[in-house]
């Protein structure tokens, strides 16, 4: 803390002997001991995000290297923030269930307090989301893509030995609670994403961090499109009895009653596994009309229920 | 980050966060930094070691009577140090990874306001700082979404058309809205519900219709269900079906609350698969029939090959397919 207000204060750069002579603990040390200490704090200043900048006290005889922080680039600028964005960030760091990443965001919105910005969450109703992670990665594999450090790690998909694989992450998304990392596979050469849920044990970090660049214009988003389902685009016909088969009368484009207490449904879908499966759990409630594809799905579905035998259902 | 770290941060953001705030309670302070008021005590106390210099006048030092008597605290010899440090690289990911979750669940002219704080808070953090992390919430429809919004913020009672999850069925109901969060990606609403006369859950994808009444919202006794340990909890009373699972169908031990029992050599697993009612759990085999087997409960196995039977009926007799 000294060592911080010290070089704050000065508006010219200290030598080392000057730190020295200034901080108690330094000047009751050795020699040898200062110098680990003033290493050491400076090191955990930069991990605090505080840059200790290094130049020369005189511009004649620069013999002798000087220290200080520049209070124009250490301190917190005014964001001239309007109440509705002050109350989004406050919002903001009521979203992550992780503690380290929940203090930290809360740590920069009591930066905020300090300059005076004013944060009434009330001012707005919105979604309250929350982020969790219950994977026991999350945290090697977060500091791994916000700071481009490669990683080798034992992933393990169902059903399969554990495999090491060695990454470069670009980055990581998180889809219905769980936690994606993308990047560039070294062992396939090409881009994969990986789920932390799969990853078994340490993750380890092998390179130093921005050992690699993230190729231009990666979207995680749009990285991770795979693990999304595709836009809806085949047509289907369903009869479903009525007030029954909510969950296809949502996706429903037409009903059309046919009398005797069933509607003509006409839905769109993109997995015909997935539709089958979603008519066959409703019984007899819904039948599949058209595709043949699907309706044939449904039926071999349905003949594996009554047999109840675990057979091909491709 | 280590605690250590976490206190130097604090304390750093403390020193201009009290002189801009001149008597405030120690008890205030803690809750603005989210801490314990212990914490805060020991905070100001090591701060009264540190300053520019070893001298009085250099040191940071309080009004100990004020703190010690009324818990009030009014820092001194401090001005050297009058704003706090810039958002860090660490912080600014955190936060703005927060804020693209809240925008991922925002809607209409919130989006507006979620960019533009981040617009403010990235230029703070600056450019040196890459944040290559994302949010995806499932979409869901806007209309809907904005007339909840639009209810919340007007505390206006809804009237809407709404899918039940486990029986399949359409009703119609008023609610009252409390809140919106999100709970495994998904969007949902928590609101009172009149039918049932308490507090209720709604899936914002399974609301079919809604419409703002002009009747306020009442105040209803009723404190909010503890979520920590997310919706579905399993108990002793918890409904089950034993089931075997064959490889195709071991994903499922993944998504759901799931025991499992045995690993068999042919790489048949038997596992208990956990759900809200029977009813759901007997269509979770239907939907997977061919990869999932039903042992037990004798009721859901007879039901399903029951189920199973009757919907083949029609595929047999009243449905021939048309040609498209």
């Amino acid at each position: 803390m000294n060592l911080i207000f010290a070089l704050l204060v000065s508006r010219q750069y200290l030598t080392k002997e000057q730190i020295r002579e200034s901080i108690a603990d330094y000047r009751e040390s050795t020699p040898a001991a200062f110098d680990r200490k003033f290493e050491r704090d400076k090191e955990e200043l930069r991990e605090l995000g505080i840059n200790v900048e290094t130049g020369s006290i005189d511009k004649y005889f620069n013999d002798e290297p000087g220290y200080r922080i520049r209070r124009d680039e250490a301190e917190l600028p005014d964001l001239e923030l309007t109440r509705e964005e002050a109350a989004v960030i406050g919002l903001a760091t009521q979203v992550w269930e992780h503690a380290g990443l929940a203090s930290q965001s809360t740590t920069a919105l009591v930066k905020l307090k300090a300059i005076g910005v004013d944060v009434d969450t009330t001012v707005l109703r919105m979604a309250e989301p929350k982020l969790s992670t219950d994977e026991p990665s999350f945290d090697a594999m977060w500091e791994a893509a916000t700071r481009r450090i490669p990683v080798t790690f034992a992933y393990a998909r169902p059903n399969a030995e554990p495999m090491v694989r060695h990454l470069q992450p670009w980055g990581i998304v998180s889809w219905r609670d769980r936690w994606y990392v993308g990047g560039f596979d070294l062992d396939r050469q090409e881009r994969r994403v990986f789920r932390l849920s799969r990853v078994i044990g340490d993750v380890e970090m092998t390179g130093e961090p921005g050992s690699y660049v993230i190729p231009e214009g990666v979207d995680m988003k749009e990285f991770a499109r795979p693990l999304f389902p595709p836009a809806p685009e085949e047509a289907a016909v369903l009869h479903i009895h009525s007030g029954r088969g909510q969950s296809l009368r949502r996706l429903a484009e037409s009903v059309t009653p046919l009398g005797n207490g069933l509607d003509e449904v006409a839905v769109r879908y993109s997995s015909p596994w997935e539709l089958a499966s979603e008519v066959a759990s409703y019984g007899p409630d819904v039948v599949v009309i058209s595709p043949p594809d699907v309706r044939s799905a449904v039926i071999t579905r349905l003949r594996a229920a009554v047999s109840g035998s675990l057979e091909a259902n491709a | 980050m280590s605690r250590s770290q976490q206190q130097v941060i604090r304390m750093l953001a403390l020193v201009p966060y009290l002189q801009g705030n001149d008597g405030v309670p120690v008890n205030d302070v803690a809750a603005e930094f989210g801490v314990k008021p212990k914490v805060i005590r020991d905070d100001l106390r090591l701060l009264m070691y540190t300053g520019t210099g070893e001298y009085a006048g250099e040191l940071i030092d309080f009004d100990l009577t004020a703190l010690e008597r009324d818990g009030i605290v009014h820092i001194r010899d401090a001005e050297f140090m009058t704003r706090p440090l810039r958002i860090n690289a660490r912080e600014g990911v955190a936060l703005i990874v927060a804020l693209r979750t809240l925008r991922a669940s925002a809607s209409g002219s919130q989006l507006t306001v979620i960019d533009s704080a981040l617009a403010k808070v990235e230029s703070a953090v600056g450019d040196s700082v890459s944040t290559p992390v994302d949010v995806v919430v499932d979409d869901v429809d806007r209309a809907i979404h904005g007339t909840i919004v639009h209810a919340l913020t007007t505390g206006k009672r809804v009237a809407m058309s709404y899918a039940t999850a486990t029986r399949d069925v359409r009703t119609d109901r008023f609610v009252d809205p409390r809140r919106l969060f999100t709970e495994q990606g998904k969007l949902y609403l928590e609101a009172w519900c009149l039918k049932a006369e308490d507090l209720r859950f709604f899936r914002l994808d399974r609301i079919l219709a809604a419409e703002v009444t002009t009747t306020d919202i009442e105040d209803h006794d009723a404190s909010p269900r503890d979520l920590s340990d997310g919706f579905f909890t399993v108990g002793a009373e918890t409904p089950y079906v034993l089931v075997d699972l064959h490889p195709r169908a071991h994903w499922l031990t993944e998504y759901y609350q799931v025991d499992l029992l045995d690993r068999n050599d042919d790489g048949v697993w038997r596992a208990k698969i956990y759900g809200a009612d029977l009813e759901w759990l007997r269509r979770l085999v239907l939907r997977n029939a061919g990869s999932v087997t039903v042992i037990a409960p004798e009721t859901v196995r007879s039901q399903v090959i029951d189920d199973a039977r009757v919907a083949l009926q029609a595929y047999d007799e009243d449905v021939v397919p048309t040609k498209e």
